[in-house]
C-alpha cells in the first residue's frame, strides 16, 4: 500500500516525485504516473489539503489563488502520447509544453490552434485557464479543440470522457467542460486534440482602417495592437494573394504573432464581438491591449487599476466581463478578480461538489468563490 | 397554467408521440405545448410535484430513441416555442428551442448569414433537438458540429430554476453550463432558447462529384486533400449500393457503375474556391477517380446535394425498414472498417449501405430489412452490434452525431470504464437529483445508484388547467 506523508521526502515520497522543502513554504510535488497524481489527491482529500496546480507557471494570477498546502507540477505528465497525422488528432500529457507540441506538429504542417505566443504555457495550463488561439474568430476557441479528457477527480478517481475521434456525442462532455474549469473539475491528466491543417501560403498585411478587413469575408484573424491593425491570411497561394490584394496596405510573408501586453495589471477584456472597437476605446488611458476582432477577445496590461471599475461597469452592462489575469500582491484594493459572479452558482456548486467533494483544488479560485 | 388545447391526452395523440424516428416505441401520459420559458418551468414543477418524468421533444427525427417517454411521462413538445431575433452585427441570433434548423437559415439569408449545422434531416428536426443531440451534418467537417455554434442559451433546470447561460462575449466567467447542455439529450434539464452563431454566406462555392473504381482511392484522396492544408466544407462518400438506391429514385445523374462516389464541396472568396477545387481533382484523379464532374451552377449543385441528403429515403424506396448506426473511427482506419461491416452484413445475410462523412470518419453503415420479420429483426440488432463494436475496438466511437438515447445507453459500458460512467451519473444527480429529466437515456442503469423508485407514472386530472 502506498503511504505517503507530508512534508519529508522518504523512499516513497521520492518515488512519487516529490521534492523536500525547507522551511514552511508549500510542499512540491512532480508526479510521473497518473497513479501516483490519484494517491496524491486522494490523500489530500482525506487531510483537507489545498492543492494549486501548476504547468508552466503562467496564469497563476488568474482568480484568487489559494495558499497551497501543496503544489503539484505536471512536467511529469508530458509529451505526445499518440499522433497519426492522417487523423488529425494528437493525444498530449497534461504538463507538454505548448510551444514543444506546436513545434512537432508543424513539422508536419499541422497545428493544435492553441496559443501562438505561449511562453512557458503547458497544455493543461491553457486548458484549465481557458486561454484561446489569435485565430479563433476563424477557427474558434480552446474548447473546440477538445476531444478526450482524462483527469484525476479530487478525491483521487481516474476519469476519461469523450475520445480519440474529431466526432463524438458519447455521454456528457466532459473535454469541452474542463477549460476554463481551473482544475474545479480534476487534475487534468492527458487531452486529444484536434487538429488543423496548415495550409502552404500565409501574409500578414498591415491596414490602416480597420473597416478595410471586411474586404476579406474569413480572415485567419484581425489584430489591432496599440492601434496598428493587421490582418493574417492563409490558404492557397492564389487566394492569398487575392485577398492581400483586396486589402492593399503593407503585406509580409508569413505571420508574426503578437504576445499579450505585458504590465504589472493585466485583464482580459470580453465583449460581443461588435462591441470590440467601442469596449477598446473605453480603456483608460496609458493601457496597452491586443484585440482580437471578430471574437470580442481584448488582452489588455496597465500600471495599476485605476478606471478598471468604471470600464468593468460598461462592458457587464453591454453583456461581458472584465477579468483580472495579473496583479501585484495586494493590488486588488476590492476588486473581484472576475467581476459580477455569474448565473447558476448552485448547479456548479453542485457540480464540482462531484468531481472535489472536499473541495481541494484551487478552493475559492472560480468566480463566486467556488 | 396552460389551456386545455394546449394539452394533448387522446390515446392516438399519445401513440404518436411515444414514438421517434428510431425504432423504438415508449408510451407518453399526456404531451404538453408550452409557449414560454415560465411554462415550461410550470410543467418542470408539476412534474417534480407529483415524480412523474418529463422528455422534451422537437421534431421527434431522432434515430437513437432519445425522445421516446419509458413507461409514461410528459411529453414536453417544444414546437411552439418559435422565435427567432437575429443580431446582424454580432452574428447571433436566439432561437427557440422549436424553431425548425432550415427555417433558422432562411430567415438569416436575406443578411447574408447562415446557421452551419446542416443534418440531413434539417428540414423537420429543430433547433432544441440540435442542441440536445450535438447535432452535425455534412457542414460539420470545417465549421464543427452544434457545440461550436451555441453561444448561450435559456434553460429550465431542477425545481424549475430558469438560467440564462453564456451570452455573446466570449469565454464568459465560470464553469461553462451552457457548453455541458449541448449534447445532454435532455437529460440536465430543458433548453427553451437557444444563443446561436451564425456564420457569413460565402462569397463562392464549388461542388465536386469524384468517381472511384475502388472506396481506397475514395478515402485515400480525402486524406490528401485534408493533408494539404485544405478543409473542404464537406467530404461525402456514397458507396455503389447507394449510390444506384438513389439514383433509381432521384435521378440526380450520379454515376452507379463505380465502386464510391465521392462529394467535395469548397467554400470562400473566388479565387479559393477555384484554386481548391483544382487541388481537389488532381489529388482525385492521381487517386484512381474516373471522372471529376464540377457542379456548373446552383441548381446542378443542390441536385448533388438532394441525393447526399436523401440517402436515407432512398432506402426507404427499396425496403420496408431500414436501421443505421452511427459512430466514428479515426479517419486513417476507415477502409479496413468498411470492409469489416461489409463481412459483418454478408455474414448475417443483410443488405448494407454505406453513406458517410468521409472527412471525419463518421460511418452510417444502413441495413435494409423488414421489421415484420422477427428473426430479421433480431439479425439486424445483432449485425448492428457487431459494427458499433466493430469500430471501438478501432479507437473509435459509439455515436457521431445521432446521440445515445435509449438505442445505444447498454454499449456505453464498452467504451467507458465503471469510473467514467460514474463520474456522468454523478454530473447527472448534480442536475436532476429527482431522475426527473428523460429518465433511462444516455447511461445504463447500475451507473450510479440511483433511486428511481419515487417517480410516479400518472398525473392527477386537473393538474393542467
Amino acid at each position: 500500500m502506498l503511504r505517503l506523508r507530508w512534508g519529508e521526502t522518504g523512499d516513497t515520497g521520492r518515488g512519487l516525485g516529490m521534492t523536500g522543502t525547507a522551511g514552511g513554504g508549500p510542499e512540491r510535488v512532480a508526479p510521473s504516473t497518473v497513479e501516483d497524481l490519484s494517491a496524491i489527491l486522494k490523500k489530500a482529500t482525506e487531510e483537507q489539503r489545498v492543492v494549486n496546480v501548476i504547468g508552466g507557471g503562467t496564469r497563476q494570477g488568474y482568480g484568487s489563488p489559494p495558499l497551497p498546502d501543496l503544489v503539484l507540477e505536471m512536467s511529469g505528465l508530458s509529451g505526445i502520447e499518440e499522433w497519426d497525422p492522417d487523423d488529425l488528432t494528437v493525444t498530449v500529457g497534461a504538463g507538454t509544453p505548448v510551444a514543444e507540441l506546436e513545434a512537432a506538429l508543424g513539422e508536419r504542417s499541422q497545428t493544435a490552434v492553441l496559443p501562438e505566443v505561449p511562453g512557458a504555457s503547458t497544455v493543461g495550463g491553457v486548458i484549465s485557464a481557458g486561454i484561446s488561439s489569435l485565430r479563433r474568430a476563424r477557427l474558434l476557441g480552446t474548447r473546440e479543440r477538445m476531444l478526450e479528457v482524462r483527469l484525476v477527480t479530487g478525491d483521487g478517481r481516474v476519469v476519461r470522457g469523450g475520445g480519440r475521434v474529431v466526432k463524438n456525442v458519447s455521454g456528457y462532455d466532459l473535454p469541452r467542460l474542463v477549460v476554463g474549469a481551473f482544475g474545479s473539475l480534476g487534475v487534468i491528466t492527458s487531452v486529444c486534440l484536434k487538429l488543423w491543417p496548415m495550409p502552404p501560403a500565409a501574409a500578414t498585411i498591415t491596414i490602416d482602417d480597420i473597416g478595410v478587413a471586411d474586404r476579406v469575408m474569413r480572415p485567419l484573424a484581425v489584430l489591432e495592437r496599440n492601434g496598428v491593425t493587421e490582418v493574417f491570411l492563409w490558404g492557397t497561394p492564389e487566394e492569398v494573394a487575392a485577398s492581400g490584394g483586396r486589402l492593399g496596405g503593407a503585406a509580409a510573408q508569413g505571420h508574426r504573432w503578437p504576445a499579450d501586453p505585458q504590465g504589472p495589471y493585466r485583464w482580459s477584456v470580453r465583449v460581443p464581438p461588435a462591441l470590440t472597437s467601442a469596449a477598446i476605446a473605453r480603456l483608460p488611458s496609458g493601457w496597452d491591449y491586443l484585440a482580437v476582432h471578430g471574437a470580442g477577445d481584448i488582452r489588455a496590461a496597465s500600471p495599476n487599476s485605476d478606471g478598471a471599475d468604471a470600464l468593468r461597469w460598461w462592458v457587464e452592462a453591454s453583456g461581458g466581463a472584465v477579468v483580472v489575469t495579473e496583479a501585484p500582491d495586494g493590488g486588488l484594493d476590492g476588486l473581484d478578480p472576475w467581476g459580477s459572479p455569474p448565473p447558476g452558482l448552485d448547479i456548479q456548486r453542485r457540480l464540482i461538489a462531484q468531481f472535489d467533494p472536499g473541495r481541494v483544488i484551487n478552493p475559492g479560485r472560480l468566480p463566486g468563490g467556488l | 397554467m396552460l389551456s386545455v388545447d394546449r394539452v394533448l391526452e387522446e390515446p392516438v395523440e399519445l401513440y404518436l408521440y411515444s414514438r421517434d424516428a428510431s425504432l423504438m416505441q415508449g408510451e407518453a401520459t399526456c404531451v404538453v405545448f408550452p409557449e414560454t420559458t415560465e411554462e415550461v418551468a410550470e410543467v418542470v414543477r408539476v412534474a417534480e410535484r407529483y415524480g412523474v418524468p418529463i422528455v422534451a421533444r422537437g421534431a421527434g427525427t431522432g434515430l437513437a430513441a432519445g425522445a421516446i417517454p419509458v413507461d409514461g411521462g410528459i411529453v414536453l413538445s417544444t414546437t411552439a416555442m418559435n422565435q427567432i431575433d437575429i443580431d446582424v452585427e454580432n452574428r447571433t441570433a436566439w432561437v427557440g428551442a422549436g424553431v425548425i434548423n432550415l427555417d433558422l437559415s432562411t430567415e438569416a439569408e436575406p443578411f447574408g448569414l447562415a446557421f452551419a449545422p446542416d443534418p440531413s434531416s434539417q428540414s423537420a428536426c429543430t433547433i432544441g433537438g440540435n442542441v440536445a443531440n450535438n447535432s452535425g451534418g455534412a457542414h460539420c467537417l470545417a465549421e464543427g458540429a452544434t457545440t461550436s455554434h451555441v453561444l448561450g442559451m435559456e434553460v429550465v433546470l431542477a425545481g424549475g430554476e430558469t438560467l440564462v447561460l453564456g451570452g455573446q462575449a466570449p469565454d464568459m466567467p465560470g464553469l461553462d453550463l451552457k457548453g455541458l447542455m449541448v449534447g445532454s439529450e435532455g437529460t440536465l434539464g430543458v433548453v427553451t432558447r437557444a444563443l446561436v452563431r451564425l456564420l457569413p454566406i460565402e462569397a463562392d462555392v464549388r461542388t465536386l462529384l469524384l468517381d472511384f473504381e475502388d472506396l481506397e482511392g475514395a478515402t485515400r484522396t480525402v486524406s490528401q486533400v485534408i493533408a494539404s492544408g485544405l478543409v473542404p466544407a464537406a467530404l461525402e462518400i456514397m458507396d455503389q449500393k447507394m449510390t444506384t438506391a438513389v439514383e433509381n429514385w432521384l435521378k440526380a445523374g450520379l454515376p452507379c457503375d463505380c465502386a464510391a462516389i465521392l462529394l467535395a464541396e469548397v467554400v470562400g472568396e473566388p479565387e479559393a474556391v477555384e484554386a481548391e477545387a483544382a487541388l481537389i481533382s488532381r489529388i482525385g484523379r492521381a487517386n484512381g477517380a474516373r471522372d471529376v464532374k464540377v457542379a456548373r451552377d446552383e441548381a446542378e449543385r443542390a441536385i448533388l446535394w438532394k441525393g447526399r441528403k436523401s440517402a436515407f429515403g432512398a432506402v426507404a424506396q427499396v425496403s420496408p425498414n431500414y436501421y443505421l448506426h452511427d459512430t466514428v473511427v479515426p479517419r486513417s482506419r476507415l477502409v479496413e472498417t468498411m470492409e469489416e461491416v461489409q463481412a459483418i452484413a454478408d455474414r448475417y445475410g443483410l443488405d448494407v449501405y454505406n453513406v458517410f462523412h468521409a472527412g471525419d470518419g463518421n460511418l452510417h453503415p444502413l441495413m435494409a430489412f423488414d421489421a415484420s420479420d422477427p428473426v430479421m429483426l433480431d439479425k439486424v440488432h445483432k449485425a448492428g452490434e457487431e459494427m458499433v463494436a466493430a469500430c471501438l475496438s478501432r479507437g473509435g466511437a459509439l455515436s457521431g452525431e445521432h446521440g445515445i438515447g435509449l438505442e445505444k445507453r447498454d454499449m456505453m459500458r464498452a467504451d467507458f470504464s465503471e469510473l467514467d460512467l460514474d463520474a456522468q451519473a454523478r454530473l447527472k444527480e448534480a442536475f436532476d437529483p429527482a431522475g426527473i429529466f428523460n429518465p433511462a437515456k444516455v447511461l445504463p442503469e447500475g451507473s450510479r445508484c440511483f433511486d428511481f423508485g419515487g417517480v410516479r407514472r400518472e398525473i392527477p386530472d386537473g393538474a393542467w388547467v
